[in-house]
């Protein structure tokens, strides 16, 4: 009995451990991240969210969602299920203490005027431009790429797929249809 | 999309700021920025190899031996093929590699010398290295098929499976098809460069007739394989897309093509006649020449290495990387000759050269690989593949990876599913050139 207690409680110490051992090697773990999302979380590609310098919190729970599948993911849950909680937490706290680099990307005033307007319902939680979130559950979003946020909004708006966040759901579908292209316009044209 | 060539530069620019994540990176004047690294072949592994030895270690001395100044990507080749994009879009020079501070040398490598630790190049010169990433990709065996030859490749009936002229050679022949004429796409036995490449390149054929009315144009696919990557995601997607115009032969049913005539553009199997209006022979491959003269290849033509390190298992210090190897969890799980694998292969040496300069044990190597195809507009598909050391071991990991799943509780999912990942698979293209080549 009091080597079963003994191994558990090694096992416990272990498993306490592991996110320290994650954290030794965890850049690169998180060099893989770069082919599809630039190096330190830049993105170039613009169906490619930029995830440096988001929320750690944010990070994590998006990455764990997908892995245990409480959130729709058409790639990435694929990936995620081959990395342990402690590896995903060790990710999510380095690329959250990279630098947010918005990349500005102009577009039609009319355009963003239209998405200024549509965004109000936004404010609360992600700030009038996208750049003051008010919980580290929260993405920063200005001069994050436009076509990554709208093709976002899509699964938003989409029942069939399972979706975690039910106020960013409900608000997401609350929105015009015409006006989802130009609210991602918009927080992907400010710079801050 | 608002973005255009400015924006793309100003975020290259900011992608580019340095931040120092590297434990391993070493001061100036230490063993590791007094070691002579080179790097063979400009390719995504190679390129990518040549990038990361600067991100970890801005000191180390990295020379880089390419035959071309300009870079031309498979991946998206098929795409340009049926119309969208240019041939420019593919491509990358190599000064986002000078700026890092690679030695960027135009030129072949013609001979290694393993034991001297010498490397010869066309235009005279020699390289002394102590570590080499050697990133050769493919050649071909044009004996495979009898009647093929490289002379044909290179004027009337070009493989087109290096991009770059061939590439835009078979487009001018798809472009001259008429309604009713057949595109035939003969198959190499694998393993071959992009397992799903030929089946993506009968999809895009087929969207570029079905774009332009030619609804009796057929695509022949005559594949000397029993099955293929992505099988039923490509068969549900022809099925959707193009009912009656993509036909496979497998292998066991006389598919293998050993022969071809020109004159009647007749490919031959032992037992069929394929005949085309235009022919797109694939022959079989192997390692890239340099590869096998150094003597790294086993007897099927391809590099075995140490599969956690990358580094060739018959020459010490060279560390082979890209389509040229023989790697994954053999014989079941085999990693992919794929750009993602090569450029995951190329960090993974790095991290390896980088330790051992270092005197430290390798680090725990990962290894990713999602390759994307397209098959018609706003329908696309991956797959994914996670490598990882257990017990010791390169291992495959069942729980993650695979095909994008064919099918999906409901018709508004299945549309979402497909029409994310052929627009994510510009997002890849784009991040993963600049990985390797800014």
């Amino acid at each position: 009995m009091k080597k079963a207690v003994l191994f558990v409680m090694t096992a416990a110490s272990l498993i306490a451990a592991s996110p320290v051992l994650a954290m030794d090697n965890v850049k690169d773990l998180a060099s893989t991240c770069n082919a599809c999302h630039g190096l330190n979380g830049v993105s170039v590609g613009p169906t490619m969210p930029s995830i440096g310098g988001l929320p750690e919190l944010y990070l994590k729970n998006v990455m764990l969602q997908w892995k245990n599948g409480d959130r729709y993911s058409a790639t990435m849950g694929r990936h995620f299920k081959g990395y342990s909680d402690a590896e995903i937490a060790a990710l999510a706290t380095y690329f959250s203490k990279m630098p947010y680099v918005p990349v500005v990307q102009k577009a039609d005033a009319k355009v963003v005027a239209q998405g200024k307007d549509a965004s109000e319902r936004c404010e609360t939680c992600h700030g009038a431009t996208g750049s003051e979130p008010d919980d580290n559950e929260t993405p920063k979003i200005n001069g994050q790429w436009a076509q990554y946020m709208h093709l976002e909004m899509l699964k938003y708006r989409n029942d069939a797929v399972k979706m975690p966040h039910r106020k960013m759901r409900g608000n997401i579908k609350k929105l015009e249809e015409a006006d989802v292209e130009a609210v991602a316009k918009f927080f992907a044209a400010q710079p801050k | 999309m608002s973005f255009n060539r400015r924006d793309f530069i100003k975020t290259i620019g900011a992608s580019s700021i340095f931040v120092p994540v590297s434990a391993l990176a070493a001061p100036s004047g230490s063993t590791s920025s007094k070691a002579r690294i080179v790097v063979i072949g400009g390719g995504f592994g190679g390129a990518t190899a040549a990038k990361y030895f600067k991100v970890v270690d801005p000191s180390l001395n990295v020379t880089l031996v390419e035959r071309q100044p300009v870079y031309t990507s498979c991946p998206l080749s098929n795409e340009f093929m049926s119309g969208h994009g240019t041939l420019e879009d593919l491509q990358s020079g190599y000064d986002g590699l000078k700026k890092r501070g690679v030695n960027v040398i135009f030129d072949d490598a013609v001979s290694i010398d393993p034991t001297k630790k010498t490397v010869k190049l066309k235009g005279g010169k020699s390289l002394s290295y102590d570590y080499m990433v050697l990133s050769p990709g493919i050649d071909f065996n044009f004996s495979g098929v009898e009647g093929y030859t490289e002379a044909m490749a290179n004027t009337t009936h070009p493989h087109a499976w290096k991009a770059g002229p061939q590439t835009v050679a078979l487009k001018k022949q798809l472009e001259g098809m008429k309604d009713g004429q057949t595109f035939l796409i003969s198959v190499p036995p694998g393993p071959f460069r992009c397992p799903p490449g030929p089946y993506e390149r009968a999809s895009q054929v087929a969207s570029y007739f079905k774009s332009r009315g030619m609804m009796k144009s057929k695509v022949l696919i005559a594949d000397a394989n029993d099955s293929f990557s992505k099988k039923g995601l490509f068969e549900q997607a022809w099925k959707r897309h193009y009912p009656g115009m993509i036909e496979w032969v497998a292998g066991a049913a006389g598919g293998k093509v050993v022969k071809f005539n020109a004159k009647n553009n007749t490919a031959s199997s032992d037992f069929n006649d394929f005949k085309g209006d235009v022919v797109n022979i694939i022959p079989p491959h192997h390692a890239g020449n340099i590869a096998k003269s150094t003597g790294l290849t086993n007897d099927k033509g391809w590099c075995t290495v140490d599969m956690l390190t990358m580094e060739s298992t018959v020459h010490q210090d060279i560390y082979v990387v890209g389509d040229s190897t023989v790697h994954g969890e053999l014989p079941v799980y085999g990693a992919p000759k794929s750009a993602h694998m090569a450029a995951t292969q190329a960090k993974v040496a790095v991290g390896a050269i980088v330790a051992k300069l270092n005197g430290a044990p390798a680090p725990e190597p990962f290894f990713v690989n999602t390759c994307y195809s397209v098959a018609e507009k706003n329908w696309g598909f991956s797959v994914v593949h996670i490598y990882r050391k257990k017990d010791g071991k390169l291992v495959y990991i069942t729980d993650a990876g695979g095909i994008s799943p064919i099918n999906m509780d409901d018709e508004a999912q299945l549309v979402l599913q497909r029409k994310l990942e052929s627009e994510y698979v510009h997002g890849w293209f784009k991040n993963i050139m600049a990985d390797a080549f800014a």
